[in-house]
Order: structure tokens, then C-alpha cells, then sequence
């Protein structure tokens, strides 16, 4: 218990730290339970409440990115949703998983290595082109969209980690029936919902936290990903007041998650070895093939590579969701400790690195096309005076 | 009036735009933001990049205001809203603060819809505020009233009841 209270007050001493230097405070979560744990002082180690609120904080991540799916929306999108998004899966997911083979990890290993590499942190490329200013450039939509395309595929991931040696049809008919009454639920009680939603004591937010929590504990009774329900939650209640329920859950999603991120750096464990060669490599890998999958996009959707730029600026961050995937399948005990530490690693490096790509795409962009001018012949200046 | 076609759209996670171009081809952006602030970005014609300006959800709001053509001054704002689908209905609204000489009498025995044709409609006293205060409300030194009513009865408010 004292190791979350002194996890808990070093990070609100990051949190501000980060926020005066606007570089995102996830990277220091991780670095600072390393620092604490397994791997630094051996001052927190994790245990069951640790465990019990970073399981919360995973699950209100989820839950609010389910609020922000809304189905009609992707479907009026199809094709920017999908051609964007085909070209940063395959490229990313590729180059992910030769590099992590060629460097030794088993077939699993590597696509596990090759998921977390894949999805870019959609907190860091929200906050960015808020901060930064983009929201009008033409390729921010782009990268919007393709966050919500990664969503997506998280949560095809997430089915794919649970669904291991179940009956699959079994598994998918207990999917179905779970998400039939969901759905059945926001639908004939979307009234009743909005009404609870309306009160202004503690009702609403007391009904958000039993939703989800009641939502993960019969889903993992049955035996289902409790992660993926509490996305189709998110997704369901969506349908009645969105709004409203990311008000009452943001509380429980910020403070769980902060855990959530500490104490994943608190499980790192350096006792395998720490294989820098590894690490490097696939920092830079994932750094290089944002670049590519970025330059790709921007040459199909808006003819121009200098686009890509600016979306690889946005997207090279790696994080909650990496993260998430790195947890999910540690806690599989399919996978060797290395990965939890080069997914840790490139989440730390990703994420510092693209908060100066995301501020400087800009300059960057305006660089290249000043080089490309001063290339070309001079134009001789006529002077009126 | 050419129709200025308004784009409004929803983006995942970041909140609703609205977009409009001018006639002249210069584009204004706005966005309210799930953070709660509002950005605001002018894109002149066949310039590449954009300026931006984040606002507060009262600054905006103050913009709004300028925008309209309200006139602002220091401490005593007036509104006018034109109708225009009522026969260009004009209506203004205007914030007076109450001097001594008024203070302690009561709307009725001002007798300002008589005198003037305004109508208090609402009262500002410590930070809180009155709404539709009933005839036998009593002003008190330092009340900010709100009056509605056409400009030539703001006009005769002013002249006829402030000074009394």
C-alpha cells in the first residue's frame, strides 16, 4: 500500500514537471517505476491492490476509448478510415515483426513486439495537434482518422489474446450474446440511462464505475476478454449521452492509469539481462517505419510526401496502448521478460522523441521546401525603385 | 447575402469543427475541443499555412459579441439581436449599473415601462443573479439591471431614469 502512495506522489511531482516542459508525461510514469522497482531501488514491488488498480486503470482506458467510437461515423469515412489505416497496419506490423524475428524473439514474441510497435498512442496524437495548433491542417483529419482505425484493430488484438485454446465458436457465441444484450440494454434503457446521467448528486458517477466494473467481472466469469467489453460498453453507451460519461469516468481513468503505467515499470524486470543492441534497434525501426507508412499516406490521400511529415510527426509516439498489449500478453506467461522491456524502452524513447517531431513538423516541412527552392535556379529580381 | 456554405464535423476524440469560406476565399476554422477551449484559425486565400488563436469558452463568447456588431464599452455592455426572419426585428439589450439616486426605489414606483417602454429583465446583485424581478423590486446601490427593449427605449432609460 505504501508503494502506491509513494508511486502515486512522485508521479503528480512528473506530471507537473511534464506539463511545464508540455512533453507527455507517460514516458516518466514508466521511467520513475522502473526507477522504484524490480530493476532500480526495489523500493515498490506490485501486489494486490497494485494489481487490482492498475487492472482499473487498463479497463477505464478501454472504456473511454469506446466512448469515442462511434460506428455511423467510422462507416461515413470508409475510404480515408481504410486506406490510411491498411497502409500504417501492413507497413508497421511488418517492418515490426522481421525486425523483432531477425533479432531473435520467437514467432509470438514477435508479434507481439510487431502490435505494440504498430499502434501509435492516440492520447499523444490528440494532444499534440491540440497543442500544437494543427487541427487545421488537412492532414490532422488524416490522423484522426487513423488513430480510430488502430483503435479498431486494438480490438481485434485484444479477442486474439484471450481467444488462445478456447472452443472458438463457443468463444464467439458468448462475444455475441454479451455484446446482444449491451446493446439491447443501451437501446430499451437509453431513457432510464440519461435520466440517471441528469442527476446532479452522486448517482451518475456511481452507476459509470458499477457499469464498467459489472461489465469486466461477468465477462470474465464467461470467460470472455473483459477488455474488449468494456469497449463495446463504451461503444453501446455511446449511443445515449457520450458526453456524460466521459465526465464521470475521466476521474477513475486518469488516476487508475497512472498506477497502471507506474507499476508496468515497477514489473520490469532487468534480471534476463537488459539487451541494448535490441532496444536501439527497435527504436529505431519504429521510428523509420512511421516514416514510411506516414510518406506513404501522404503521397495516397494527399499527393504530397511533405504531408507524410507532418503524420509521421504526430504518430511516432508509442504508448497506452502498447503498454496494454504488453501487460495482456506478459500476464499469458507466453513471452519472455525482454519484451516487456523493449516495448517499455520504445514506448519511453517514441514518445519523447515524437512530442519534438509533433512541435517541429512544422519548421521541419518549411525547411525541406526552403532546401528545395535555393536547389533551383535564382530568379533575377526586377526592383521597381 | 451569397449562401456561405457552413461545414460542421465531428472528429473522434478531439471534438466538432466548423468551417466556412468567404466570399473573398479566405477560410475560417473553428473548434471546440473536448478540453474545453475554443481554436480559432484564419487561412488566407493561396497561403499554405494557418494562424491560430485558442480562446476560453468566455472569450469566445466575447468575440461572439464583437462579431455581432454589439458595441462594448468598460463596464456597461449592450447587445443588439437582429430577427431577421421577424421583419428584421431589432431588439437590444443593455447592462446599466444603478446610482445612488435610484437606489432603494422600486421598479413600479420608477415607473419605467410607463416612462420609457424598456423592461428590466434581469438584476445582478453579489454575483447573483435575478431573473424577471417583479414590480415591487428594490434597487440597491452597486445592482447591475439588465433592460431590453427597442434602442430608442434604452436611449429614454438612460436619460429618463438613470439620471433621476
Amino acid at each position: 500500500m505504501e508503494g502506491i502512495v509513494l508511486a502515486l506522489f512522485i508521479c503528480l511531482l512528473l506530471a507537473l514537471i511534464s506539463k511545464y516542459l508540455s512533453v507527455p508525461a507517460i514516458p516518466f510514469y514508466i521511467l520513475a517505476g522502473v526507477l522504484l522497482g524490480k530493476a532500480g531501488l526495489g523500493l515498490v514491488s506490485s501486489d494486490e491492490i497494485s494489481r487490482f488498480f492498475s487492472d482499473m486503470g487498463l479497463i477505464f482506458l478501454l472504456f473511454f476509448m469506446g466512448l469515442g467510437l462511434k460506428p455511423e461515423r467510422i462507416a461515413a469515412n470508409r475510404t480515408a478510415v481504410l486506406t490510411s489505416g491498411i497502409i500504417d497496419l501492413n507497413v508497421n506490423m511488418a517492418i515490426g515483426f522481421v525486425g523483432a524475428y531477425l533479432l531473435g524473439f520467437t514467432v509470438i514474441e514477435s508479434l507481439i513486439v510487431a502490435s505494440a510497435f504498430y499502434i501509435s498512442s492516440t492520447a499523444m496524437a490528440i494532444t499534440s495537434l491540440i497543442e500544437n495548433r494543427k487541427l487545421m491542417l488537412r492532414e490532422a483529419e488524416t490522423v484522426i482518422w487513423l488513430m480510430v482505425f488502430e483503435d479498431l484493430v486494438l480490438i481485434i488484438f485484444l479477442a486474439l489474446i484471450s481467444a488462445g485454446n478456447q472452443n472458438l465458436i463457443i468463444f464467439v457465441a458468448k462475444i455475441l450474446g454479451v455484446l446482444a444484450v449491451l446493446y439491447a440494454l443501451a437501446h430499451y434503457g437509453k431513457e432510464f440511462l440519461i435520466s440517471i446521467l441528469d442527476r446532479d448528486d452522486e448517482l451518475p458517477i456511481i452507476f459509470t464505475f458499477a457499469a464498467v466494473l459489472t461489465t469486466a467481472s461477468i465477462s470474465m466469469y464467461l470467460g470472455i476478454p473483459e477488455t474488449m467489453m468494456v469497449i463495446a460498453l463504451g461503444v453501446a453507451f455511446a449511443t445515449t449521452d457520450p458526453d456524460a460519461f466521459e465526465q464521470h469516468a475521466r476521474p477513475f481513468k486518469d488516476v487508475f492509469l497512472v498506477v497502471f503505467f507506474v507499476f508496468f515499470g515497477v514489473t520490469i524486470d532487468f534480471s534476463g539481462g537488459v539487451n541494448w543492441y535490441v532496444i536501439t534497434v527497435i527504436c529505431l525501426l519504429a521510428i523509420m517505419s512511421k516514416l514510411i507508412s506516414g510518406v506513404l499516406t501522404g503521397i495516397v490521400i494527399h499527393g504530397s510526401a511533405l504531408s507524410g511529415l507532418e503524420i509521421w510527426g504526430n504518430t511516432i509516439g508509442r504508448g497506452e496502448f502498447s503498454i496494454a498489449i504488453a501487460v495482456l500478453y506478459a500476464s499469458s506467461g507466453l513471452v519472455s521478460p525482454l519484451v516487456g522491456t523493449t516495448i517499455a524502452a520504445m514506448v519511453i524513447v517514441t514518445s519523447i522523441i515524437g512530442s519534438f517531431t509533433a512541435k517541429y513538423s512544422t519548421s521541419l516541412r518549411r525547411g525541406i521546401l526552403g532546401l528545395g527552392r535555393k536547389k533551383s535556379p535564382p530568379h533575377r529580381v526586377h526592383s521597381s525603385r | 447575402m451569397s449562401a456561405m456554405s457552413l461545414r460542421s464535423l465531428n472528429l473522434p476524440g478531439v471534438g466538432t469543427k466548423y468551417e466556412f469560406e468567404t466570399d473573398k476565399g479566405d477560410t475560417v476554422a473553428l473548434f471546440f475541443t473536448k478540453t474545453g477551449t475554443i481554436q480559432m484559425y484564419t487561412l488566407q486565400k493561396s497561403c499554405k499555412t494557418p494562424s491560430a488563436a485558442e480562446m476560453t469558452p468566455v472569450e469566445a463568447r466575447r468575440l461572439g459579441n464583437i462579431l455581432t456588431g454589439a458595441i462594448i464599452e468598460a463596464d456597461q455592455e449592450s447587445v443588439e439581436i437582429a430577427f431577421s426572419a421577424l421583419a428584421d426585428l431589432r431588439v437590444t439589450i443593455h447592462s446599466f449599473l444603478i446610482p445612488k439616486s435610484i437606489a432603494g426605489r422600486t421598479i413600479e414606483d420608477l415607473q419605467i415601462r410607463a416612462k420609457t417602454g424598456a423592461t428590466v429583465i434581469a438584476v445582478c446583485r453579489h454575483d447573483k443573479n435575478i431573473i424577471n424581478p417583479a414590480p415591487t423590486f428594490v434597487f440597491e446601490t452597486g445592482d447591475a439591471a439588465l433592460v431590453i427593449g427597442e434602442s430608442d427605449q434604452i436611449r429614454m432609460f438612460e436619460r429618463e431614469i438613470m439620471v433621476e
